[in-house]
C-alpha cells in the first residue's frame, strides 16, 4: 500500500535546519500539548461553566430567577418516587434500544449496498443523505402531516394495498406512538450510519477482499472475517455517538407529540425540559438531565472497553 | 418580522400610506420635536406570533412608526411560536439579558414572578379606565398583592360547529348541557360525523376543554386555598366517567394525538362536526371562502357557528387563555419600557391592534365588550362575553406555581388520556391525585 | 460485485437498495407535493374519495414564492450557511489536531482527556443552553452569528475527535515511521503522510459537523433575536407556525429548499472523496 508520499519524501531529507519550535514539537508531549490546545481552550470556554452550573442546579432548589440553596440529592429523591419519570427511563431505554439496533443493521446494509460499483452512485450516496440533512424540526414536521390522523398518507397507502381496513391511530395510540417516534428516528440516523460506515468501508483495502476471494471464501465468511473486523473501530465510535444522541433526544418528540399521550413517548431530555423550561422548576430539570449521566456513563464505559478490546486484537 | 400578506393588505388598507404620514424617528428628528426618551430608548418585545397577519402588519407598519413617534421609543418586535417563548424566557432571565417586554401565555408570570418588574401603576390605571380586568385575566397575573405584568388579551374559546349536521339531527341550537351535547354527537358520530377534541400534549385546546369539563362536574384539584388536595373525589371519577363515556361515544379517537392545530386541520376538512377552539378556525375560512368548502361545494365559513361549553352538574365552566405582558426585571429600558405598556394598551392605540384581530382575541378588559366589532358578525358573537366568568387551571384555588406545575405536566389531561385508553376512573383518578400531591408537596 | 445469476443481482442488490431509496427519500416527495399543492387541495382527509397524496392535478408555485419573497428565507439560508460552514471548519480543525494527538502520540493523561473532551458530550443540551446564555452574555455575543459558531464546536468537536482517532488508528504506524526514518519530522509526517490517508474520515466528520449545524435548533433559537440573523429551522417555525394554524405549503417548501441544495453540495464531496481515496490507496 504505498502511498502519495513519493512526491514529498524528497522534501523531507532537505529539511536539515530546525528551530527550537520544531525541535519541541519533535518531542510527542510537546506535539501533543500543542495539537490539543485550541481543543481544550474552546471546550474549557464554552462548556467548563455550563456543566458545573448543571451539575450546581440539580443539588439546588433553584427556579427560574431565583438562585436557591443547597439541598443535597432532595431532588434526586423526588425523582426515585416519580411515577412520570419511571416511564421517561422506561420510553428512553426502549426508546434508545430499539432505534440504535435498526439504525445500525440497516444502516449496514445500506453501506454495503452503496460500496458498490453502480450507475448514479455519488448521487444516490449524497441524496440518501438528505434526511439526515434537512433540519430535524421541518422533517418532523412532515413526519407530523404524515402520521396526522386525519390525513394520514401512510393510512391512504396501506388500505390502498388492502393491508389495513380501518385507520391506525399512529400517533394517538400508547404503544404505537412510541414506534412512530422510533420509526423517526431511524429514519433520521440510518444515512448517517450509512454514510459513516461506507466511509469505513473504503479504507479496507480492496486486495484483501480479492485474496480471501481467490481462497474461495464465500461472501458472507469475507464479511465476518475481513471487513467487519476492519470496519469496527469505526462502528464503535458511530454507535456511541449516536447512542448518546438518541438517548438526549429531545426535537423530534417535542414537535411530534410534546411527550403525549399520557406520557407514552416522554423521554428524559423532554421531561427535564418540561420541568426545568416549562414549569420553571431549573433544579428538578437538571436533576432529570444529570440523571441520565450514570446511565450514559454505564453505556459508555462498556463500549469503551469493548472498543478497547477488539484493538488489543 | 413577518411578512406574511404583506402586500396584499397594503393594496387593501392603505397602510402604507398611514406609514408615510407618520414618517417614523427621520420625521420627528426633522420636525424638531423633542420626544419623551433620549434617542437610542429601544424596547424588545418579544411575542407569540398569532394566526391573524393584518395583526402583523399593523405592529410593523403603524405601531412601531407611531410609538416612535409619540414616545420616541424605537420598538423592536420579534415573534416566535408560541411553544418557543419560554425557552427565551427562561434564558433571558437567568443569563440577566434578553428581551424587555415578554408576552407571556397561560399563567406563565406566576413562574416568573421573581424576575418581572413593577409595573402595578400601569396596571391599574388601565383596569380604571378600562372597567377593569377579567377575573381570568387577574388569576394569572396578580399574586395577591402586585400585578406581575399588563395583562394584554384573552384568546377566547368556544364550540365551533357545523350547523346544517347538527340542523340534520334535529339539533337547531348548540346543545347547553353535556348530556345534550353527548347525545347529540352520539347521533353525529354514527353518521361518521364525530365531535373532534385534542387530548394530547399541547399548551392550548387539550387544557381549556379538558379543565372546565372537570369543574362542571364540580371536580377540582385544590380547595379554595390553593393548599389542599382535593382531586380523588367522588365528582372527579364522575367527571372521568363521563368523559371517557363522552370520548367513546362521540369522539375522534384520533384527538389523543392531536395538537393545538390538528382539530383546525380536520374541521377544515370536514371530518369533525364540533370543537372547542379559538375563533381561528371561523376567520380562516372566512378569509379564504373559496379555499375551504363543504362537502355541498359551498363556502364553509357560511355553515359554521359558535356554541359556549355546555352545563354540566356543578354549573357552566370556561377556561380561556389570557396572555400577560411581563417587563422583564433585567431590562435596562424600565422607564421607557413602563411608557410603551401604558402606551400601548390605552385605549386609543389598543383600540387599532383589537380591531385588526377581528375578535380572534378580545380585550383583557371589559370594556371592549361594547366594541362595535361585536355587531359586525352574528358568529362571532359569542365570543364577545368569553371572558366573563372564565376561569384557570387552579380554580378555585389561585392560579399560583402549583397549579402551573399541575398544568405543565399535563396531569389533569393525562387523567383523562389514561382512562380513556382503558384505566379504570378510579385509578387515573388515584394516579392523578398521587401527582398533584407531589406537586404540592 | 455480485457473483451469480441476474437475479442473485435484483435479489441482493437492486431491490434492497429500491426499498432503502424509497423510504428515505419518500417524505421530501411529500414535502415537494405538498409544497405545490394549492391550500384548497390540502385538507382533505385520507378517506376522501378525492384524496391523492401523490400528485396534484393544480400545481402552484405560490407557497414557494411566497416563502422566497414574503420571508426573508434567503437570508436565513445564507445565516445557516456562514454559520454551519465556519463552526465545521473549526470543528474540524480541532478534532483533527486532538484526533491525531490522542491516536498516535504518547504523552501522559492521554487517556484521561480523551475521555474529557468525551464526557463534554454527555451533557444533554435541553438544559445546557440556560447557563450557557451566560456566557454569551459575558463575552458579548448575542444575536450575532458568532453565539452559534463558537458553541456548535462544543458538541461537534468531540464527535469529530473521535470518529477520526478511529480513523488514524485504522493506519498502519509503518506508514508514519518510513516517513520519519526518510527524514521527515512529525509534524511533517502527520500533515502530508497521516492527513491524506484520513480523507473519507475527515470527510465524514465535516459532513457529520456540517449536518448537526445546519439543523440545530435550540441555540439558534435562544441566542438569536433580531429576523434577519435567524436560521432557517428557527426562521421557518416563527414565521409559517402562527398560533395553531400551520403555512403548510410554505413550511414544506422552507424544508425542501433548505435541505435538497445541500445534498446537491454532497454530492460533489461524495464524488471527490471516493475518487481521492481510490488514488491514495493504489497511488
Amino acid at each position: 500500500m504505498a502511498v502519495s508520499g513519493l512526491a514529498t519524501r524528497g522534501a523531507f531529507a532537505r529539511a536539515p535546519r530546525r528551530g527550537t519550535a520544531s525541535r519541541l514539537l519533535e518531542d510527542e508531549r510537546w506535539l501533543a500539548a500543542a495539537l490539543l490546545l485550541p481543543t481544550v481552550i474552546l471546550l474549557a470556554l464554552f462548556i467548563a461553566y455550563p456543566f458545573v452550573e448543571g451539575v450546581w442546579l440539580a443539588v439546588t432548589n433553584a427556579t427560574v430567577g431565583v438562585p436557591g440553596k443547597f439541598v443535597g440529592l432532595a431532588n434526586f429523591e423526588m425523582l426515585w418516587n416519580d411515577s412520570i419519570f419511571r416511564v421517561a427511563v422506561w420510553n428512553t431505554f426502549v426508546y434508545t434500544a430499539v432505534a440504535t439496533v435498526f439504525k445500525l443493521g440497516l444502516g449496514l446494509w445500506l453501506a454495503l449496498l452503496l460500496n458498490r460499483n453502480f450507475r448514479g452512485k455519488a448521487f444516490t450516496r449524497a441524496f440518501i443523505l438528505l434526511p439526515f440533512i434537512i433540519p430535524t424540526v421541518l422533517s418532523t414536521y412532515a413526519w407530523k402531516w404524515m402520521f396526522d390522523p386525519t390525513f394520514s398518507v401512510i393510512n391512504w397507502t396501506l388500505f390502498q394495498l388492502d393491508i389495513i381496513h380501518s385507520r391506525i391511530n399512529w400517533l394517538g395510540d400508547p404503544g404505537l406512538a412510541l414506534i412512530s417516534v422510533i420509526i423517526v428516528n431511524v429514519w433520521r440516523g440510518v444515512p448517517f450510519y450509512a454514510i459513516s460506515l461506507l466511509a469505513g468501508l473504503q479504507t479496507i483495502n480492496p486486495e484483501l477482499q480479492e485474496a480471501a476471494a481467490i481462497d474461495g471464501a464465500p461472501p458472507w465468511q469475507r464479511f465476518w472475517h475481513i471487513t467487519w473486523p476492519l470496519l469496527l473501530p469505526v462502528t464503535m465510535v458511530v454507535v456511541l455517538f449516536s447512542v448518546i444522541q438518541t438517548f438526549a433526544d429531545f426535537q423530534l418528540v417535542y414537535v411530534l407529540t410534546g411527550g403525549g399521550p399520557a406520557n407514552a413517548t416522554q423521554l428524559f431530555a423532554t421531561y427535564a425540559y418540561q420541568l426545568g423550561v416549562g414549569t420553571g422548576l431549573l433544579s428538578q430539570g437538571a436533576a432529570v438531565s444529570l440523571a441520565m449521566f450514570p446511565f450514559l456513563l454505564i453505556i459508555v464505559v462498556v463500549q469503551l472497553l469493548y472498543i478497547r478490546r477488539v484493538e488489543v486484537h | 418580522m413577518p411578512r406574511i400578506g404583506r402586500r396584499k393588505f397594503l393594496k387593501i388598507s392603505g397602510a402604507g400610506a398611514i406609514a408615510a404620514r407618520t414618517g417614523g424617528i427621520a420625521a420627528i428628528l426633522a420636525s424638531g420635536k423633542a420626544p419623551a426618551f433620549a434617542q437610542g430608548a429601544t424596547v424588545h418585545w418579544l411575542r407569540w406570533n398569532d394566526f391573524v397577519p393584518s395583526s402583523d402588519v399593523l405592529l410593523r407598519d403603524k405601531i412601531i412608526p407611531e410609538c416612535a413617534k409619540d414616545l420616541g421609543i424605537t420598538l423592536n418586535i420579534e415573534m416566535i411560536n408560541g411553544n418557543d417563548i419560554q425557552a427565551r424566557t427562561t434564558a433571558a432571565i437567568q443569563s440577566g439579558t434578553g428581551p424587555d417586554v415578554i408576552c407571556a401565555l397561560n399563567n406563565w408570570p406566576q413562574l416568573y414572578a421573581d424576575s418581572v418588574a413593577e409595573v402595578t401603576a400601569v396596571a391599574d390605571k388601565i383596569g380604571h379606565d378600562q372597567g377593569g380586568f377579567y377575573h381570568v385575566s387577574t388569576v394569572v397575573a396578580h399574586n395577591g398583592k402586585k400585578w406581575l405584568g399588563v395583562p394584554w388579551c384573552i384568546v377566547g374559546a368556544e364550540n365551533a360547529y357545523r350547523k346544517s349536521w347538527f340542523d340534520a339531527i334535529g339539533v337547531s341550537k348548540f346543545p347547553n348541557t353535556w348530556d345534550e351535547y353527548r347525545a347529540a354527537g352520539k347521533k353525529l358520530k354514527a353518521k361518521g360525523q364525530p365531535i373532534g377534541q385534542a387530548l394530547g400534549h399541547s399548551f392550548g385546546d387539550p387544557p381549556t376543554f379538558w379543565y372546565p369539563f372537570l369543574w362542571s362536574f364540580g371536580g377540582a384539584e385544590v380547595d379554595k386555598s390553593g393548599k389542599k388536595v382535593v382531586l380523588n373525589s367522588k365528582a372527579t371519577v364522575e367527571a372521568v366517567k363521563y368523559g371517557v363515556a363522552f370520548w367513546k361515544d362521540c369522539c375522534d379517537e384520533g384527538g389523543l394525538a392531536w395538537d393545538d392545530s390538528s382539530n383546525n386541520r380536520a374541521f377544515l376538512a370536514g371530518t369533525i362536526s364540533s370543537t372547542l377552539n379559538g375563533a381561528s378556525i371561523y376567520l380562516l375560512a372566512k378569509r379564504e371562502p373559496d379555499k375551504y368548502l363543504t362537502e355541498k361545494g359551498t363556502p364553509l365559513w357560511q355553515d359554521i357557528r359558535h356554541g359556549i361549553m355546555p352545563r354540566g352538574p356543578a354549573g357552566r365552566f370556561s377556561c380561556q387563555l389570557p396572555m400577560t405582558n411581563m417587563l422583564m426585571g433585567y431590562s435596562k429600558q424600565q422607564d421607557a419600557a413602563r411608557k410603551f405598556l401604558a402606551w400601548i394598551t390605552s385605549k386609543p392605540i389598543y383600540q387599532a391592534w383589537f380591531d385588526s384581530q377581528g375578535g380572534y382575541t378580545v380585550g383583557a378588559t371589559t370594556i371592549w365588550e361594547k366594541d362595535p366589532i361585536w355587531n359586525k358578525d352574528p358568529v362571532m358573537a359569542p365570543y364577545r362575553t368569553v371572558g366573563r366568568g372564565a376561569e384557570f387551571p387552579g380554580y378555585p384555588g389561585p392560579a399560583d406555581r402549583n397549579a402551573a406545575e399541575v398544568l405543565s405536566k399535563y396531569i389533569i389531561i393525562d387523567m383523562f388520556a389514561k382512562a380513556v385508553q382503558g384505566m379504570s376512573a378510579e385509578d387515573a383518578v388515584k394516579w392523578a391525585t398521587s401527582e398533584v400531591q407531589k406537586v404540592h408537596a | 460485485m455480485i457473483e451469480g445469476a441476474k437475479w442473485r443481482r435484483w435479489v441482493y442488490f437492486y431491490i434492497p437498495l429500491g426499498i432503502f431509496i424509497v423510504w428515505l427519500l419518500f417524505p421530501f416527495y411529500w414535502m415537494l407535493v405538498t409544497s405545490v399543492r394549492p391550500d384548497r387541495e390540502l385538507y382533505r382527509p385520507w378517506m376522501a374519495p378525492n384524496y391523492a397524496p401523490f400528485w396534484t392535478t393544480h400545481p402552484t408555485l405560490v407557497h414557494i414564492i411566497d416563502l422566497l419573497t414574503q420571508t426573508l428565507f434567503i437570508r436565513w439560508m445564507a445565516n445557516t450557511l456562514f454559520i454551519a460552514i465556519v463552526s465545521t471548519l473549526i470543528s474540524l480543525f480541532c478534532g483533527l489536531l486532538a484526533g491525531y494527538a490522542l491516536s498516535r502520540l504518547k504523552f501522559p493523561f492521554a487517556g484521561m482527556l480523551g475521555t474529557g473532551i468525551f464526557i463534554t458530550y454527555l451533557v444533554p443540551q435541553t438544559l445546557l443552553f440556560i447557563p450557557l446564555a451566560n456566557i454569551i452574555r459575558n463575552f458579548n455575543l448575542g444575536d450575532t452569528p458568532w453565539a452559534l459558531i463558537l458553541t456548535y464546536p462544543t458538541f461537534l468537536i468531540p464527535f469529530c475527535t473521535w470518529l477520526l482517532m478511529g480513523y488514524f488508528k485504522a493506519i498502519p504506524r509503518e506508514l508514519e515511521e518510513c516517513a520519519r526514518i526518510d527524514g521527515a519530522t512529525r509534524w511533517k509526517a502527520m500533515l502530508y503522510v497521516i492527513f491524506p490517508i484520513a480523507v473519507p474520515g475527515i470527510l465524514s466528520a465535516g459532513i457529520f459537523a456540517f449536518t448537526l449545524s445546519w439543523n440545530e435548533f435550540i441555540y439558534a433559537l435562544v441566542f438569536l433575536s433580531s429576523a434577519h440573523e435567524k436560521t432557517v429551522s428557527v426562521g421557518v417555525t416563527s414565521e409559517l407556525v402562527r398560533g395553531d394554524v400551520f403555512y403548510w405549503g410554505q413550511l414544506m417548501a422552507g424544508a425542501l429548499l433548505g435541505s435538497i441544495p445541500v445534498a446537491f453540495i454532497y454530492s460533489f464531496f461524495v464524488e471527490y472523496y471516493v475518487a481521492g481515496l481510490t488514488g491514495s490507496v493504489k497511488g
